[in-house]
């Protein structure tokens, strides 16, 4: 009673002001604060004080960011008007007027029975908005005039489903020898063999593009390539090959040589030798060669390389999820008793233990999965298994938590019961703990593996395994279609393990 | 016949919750313990089967020292002293039947019992007691899906399948409205004068104390302040009551503006 009576009366009259109130009003003139402080309001004082400062700081930071090359701060300021004018301007007038607010707050705070206005706190508040808006290069404009950028991936990846079947192609090809350079005796033209593809270069030798001093393209030798029995009236892409079996696409001013067969599904067409570094070790004549391609479309639909790789690695992720979660329960249950205050209180040394294991979830559980997979893949190597490690070692860390917990708020009811029977230690545990503990422990380990199948997607992008390493091997290579079907695999395997947890949840609590 | 001898209880903070208490229950008793909440009633039935490990005294259980019992001793005799609870202490997820059946526990061996196995009469014996408290129609039921009068009556039937000589009774009818306590009390009372099985129940209704008591004890700060036969109890008025009892000592009925309990 009496307690209560004193906190009334020490919240409805405070101790007087130190200094008659215009004091404090010029005080805070002086040093923004200082007047609330003189009026015994210490902590709004040291606030005002602190959030000025840091304003101020903040300010002086962005202007001189803004206009770093400038010689003084008068010209840093003008230079940092100029180019962002609405933000410095309002700062710098919220600024000045927050410190004359602050004068006029210690006049109001130091006069008996009147306060300042909370509103105050509101103009700080707006202020570091304002900053953190202008720190963060917070920008509407850019967000909403290239928003359009994001269209040509985005829609790959929202709709990716046109790269999870692809055609079979049959591939038609001809190939013809080139000597570089001539020497006396050149390749003959090959055999045609009937109904083969054939293709015939003429010359058979010479010598490649070359570049002189001043880049310019030197020319190589022309060469006429005539092609026979191939499929008719179909695109013919000319294809180059080096002796150690290298092949690419020859080009022309840039494009590449293609030619279209004609009726009988011959091509006749002059292509220059194109140009291709020789090392300088290659001594004498070389043995290249020029080749025609086709490639068709049978029709037979299969599907694609990248679906098949994203429901592997889903199917390894899924798996992964759960080996950690079934190694974290095994783990963590042991440990959540060591964790659990209730058990722990009997002796100092048990509650020492307590601190131990608490102190130690605590960290391994601050410690992110994707850092815990760093660690692993120095140990284990890249791939499923180091994932797997790290997601146990989160996993016993926070399921030793969450166990703990739900060990320390069961009901001792049944157990003092259940004793009063004349039940053994065991016995008690098997029919009054046990029941009690297995909704929670049910409903933790269910959501745990939900989580861990969740993780399980992103872990693999830093090595450890699952399909996050695939979806960021996809987006590397800016294969956003692939790269889309791995997202689209992650999404319908996160939200039926969602629902699927929480039907089980549902039933078991 | 139960002996509490000089029994004082000091919590680890130094609360002093029984102090030097004594007195004896006779075979076939309804001995009913008086007293404020915080008077030590609680305490000093746990001492009895040492849920609570009494400070200093003695407990003789037909002349054998309880509290100098190791544990296989202790466990023989819990086994011979059911009790029930104000809040029932069921295991509420589990079944009624299972919640009755662990009466046995004290009488099985070990490693069965942990694997739910039983001897072939004990689920028997269990819906027979659950019959025999009108409830055997509910056995197969989650504990927490009966209302608290069925479940106080679990709880007996499970305190029944240790073939206790003695219940011993913490406040059985303080969760329950007064229809529902004269009810649990008239099981009580049955088994009282059917089997023998003696009782020790906490109580702090004037009515109920006065028709189902055999013998009262009454205490107040951990000390026995008041003893009185069944006649005394029953002549008393509620001013007497509440001098020994405090000021908030209520009929079952008073809200009722019945007498449910008559004081003849």
């Amino acid at each position: 009673m009496r307690g209560n009576s004193e906190v009334r009366r020490r919240s409805r009259e405070r101790a007087p002001s130190l200094t008659p109130a215009p004091v404090n009003g010029v005080a805070s003139l002086l040093l923004p604060g200082l007047g609330q402080i003189l009026a015994r309001r210490i902590g709004r004082g040291l606030l005002i004080l602190a959030s000025l400062t840091s304003i101020i700081g903040l300010l002086g930071w962005r202007i001189v960011a803004l206009a770093h090359r400038q010689p003084t701060p008068l010209a840093m300021l003008v230079r940092a008007l100029n180019r962002r004018p609405f933000f410095i301007g309002a700062m710098l007038v919220g600024t000045v007027l927050l410190w004359l607010w602050s004068a006029w707050d210690a006049y109001q705070e130091a006069q008996p029975g009147r306060q300042g206005t909370a509103f105050i706190f509101v103009l700080i508040l707006v202020l570091f908005f304002g900053l953190g808006w202008q720190i963060s290069e917070i920008d509407l404009y850019k967000a909403v005039t290239e928003l359009s950028d994001t269209w040509p991936l985005l829609s790959k990846v929202l709709w990716p489903w046109g790269a999870a079947t692809e055609r079979v192609t049959e591939t038609l090809e001809a190939e013809a020898p080139i000597q570089i350079p001539c020497t006396d005796n050149p390749p003959a033209a090959p055999e045609e063999t009937p109904g083969q593809p054939y293709l015939k270069a003429e010359p058979t030798c010479g010598e490649l593009s070359d570049l002189d001093e001043n880049n310019d393209v030197i020319p190589g030798t022309t060469m006429t390539l005539t092609g026979r029995n191939f499929e008719p009236n179909a695109e013919t892409q000319i294809w180059w090959g080096d002796p150690i079996g290298g092949e690419f696409r020859i080009r022309q001013a840039g494009e590449y040589v293609t030619t279209q067969a004609d009726d009988q599904g011959s091509f006749q067409i002059d292509v220059t030798m194109p140009y291709r570094l020789v090392p300088p070790s290659a001594e004498g004549a070389q043995m290249m060669k020029v080749m025609a391609r086709q490639i068709s479309e049978t029709g037979a639909v299969r599907l694609s390389e990248p679906l098949l790789l994203s429901i592997e690695r889903m199917v390894e992720t899924i798996f992964l999820g759960m080996m950690a979660t079934a190694f974290g329960i095994v783990l963590a249950i042991p440990v959540s008793f060591l964790a659990a205050r209730n058990l722990m209180s009997g002796s100092w040394f048990s509650v020492g233990v307590y601190y131990v294991v608490r102190g130690i979830l605590n960290i391994v559980r601050s410690i992110e999965p994707l850092i815990w997979v760093i660690i692993a893949t120095q140990w284990v190597g890249l791939g499923p298994f180091a994932g797997i490690i790290a997601l146990t070692v989160h996993t016993i860390a926070a399921l030793g938590k969450l166990y703990s917990e739900a060990i320390e708020s069961i009901d001792p009811g049944p157990i003092e019961a259940i004793q009063a029977t004349g039940a053994t230690g065991l016995q008690t545990i098997m029919f009054a703990v046990v029941p009690q503990m297995i909704p929670p422990f049910v409903s933790f380990s269910i959501y745990r593996w939900d989580i861990n199948v969740r993780m399980s997607t992103v872990i693999g992008m830093v090595g450890g395994g699952g399909i996050g390493f695939l979806l960021v091997q996809y987006i590397r290579l800016l294969n956003f279609r692939a790269a889309g079907i791995a997202v689209w695999f992650i999404a319908i395997t996160v939200a039926i393990l969602d629902y699927v947890s929480a039907e089980i949840r549902e039933r078991f609590v | 016949m139960l002996e509490v001898k000089n029994l004082t209880k000091i919590y680890d903070d130094g609360t002093v919750a029984l102090r030097n208490v004594s007195f004896t229950v006779h075979d076939g008793e309804f001995l009913i313990i008086i007293g404020l909440s915080g008077s030590g009633k609680s305490t000093l039935l746990r001492c009895i089967n040492r849920l609570i490990e009494p400070t200093e005294g003695q407990i003789l259980w037909d002349g054998m020292d309880i509290t100098a019992a190791e544990s296989g001793e202790l466990r023989k005799v819990r086994r011979q002293i059911g009790m029930i609870f104000q809040h029932f202490n069921l295991v509420k997820r589990s079944k009624v039947i299972t919640n009755v059946i662990a009466g046995r526990l004290g009488y099985v061996s070990q490693w069965p019992s942990l694997l739910h196995r039983f001897p072939k009469g004990d689920r028997e014996k269990a819906l027979a007691a659950l019959e025999r408290l009108g409830i055997a129609n509910q056995a197969q039921k989650r504990a927490d899906e009966l209302s608290g009068g069925q479940q106080q009556r679990v709880g007996i039937a499970r305190a029944l399948m240790q073939d206790p000589k003695i219940i011993l009774a913490d406040e059985p009818v303080a969760s329950l409205d007064p229809v529902l306590a004269h009810s649990i009390l008239g099981h009580l009372e049955m088994l009282n004068k059917e089997e023998g099985i003696s009782i020790l129940c906490s109580l702090h209704y004037l009515d109920l104390v006065q028709q189902y008591a055999s013998r009262v004890i009454g205490l107040r700060a951990g000390e026995i302040v008041y003893r009185g036969t069944q006649q005394e109890i029953r002549a008393m008025t509620d001013e007497e009551f509440k001098d020994i009892y405090g000021q908030e000592a209520v009929r079952v009925g008073a809200g009722l503006g019945t007498s449910a309990g008559g004081a003849t």
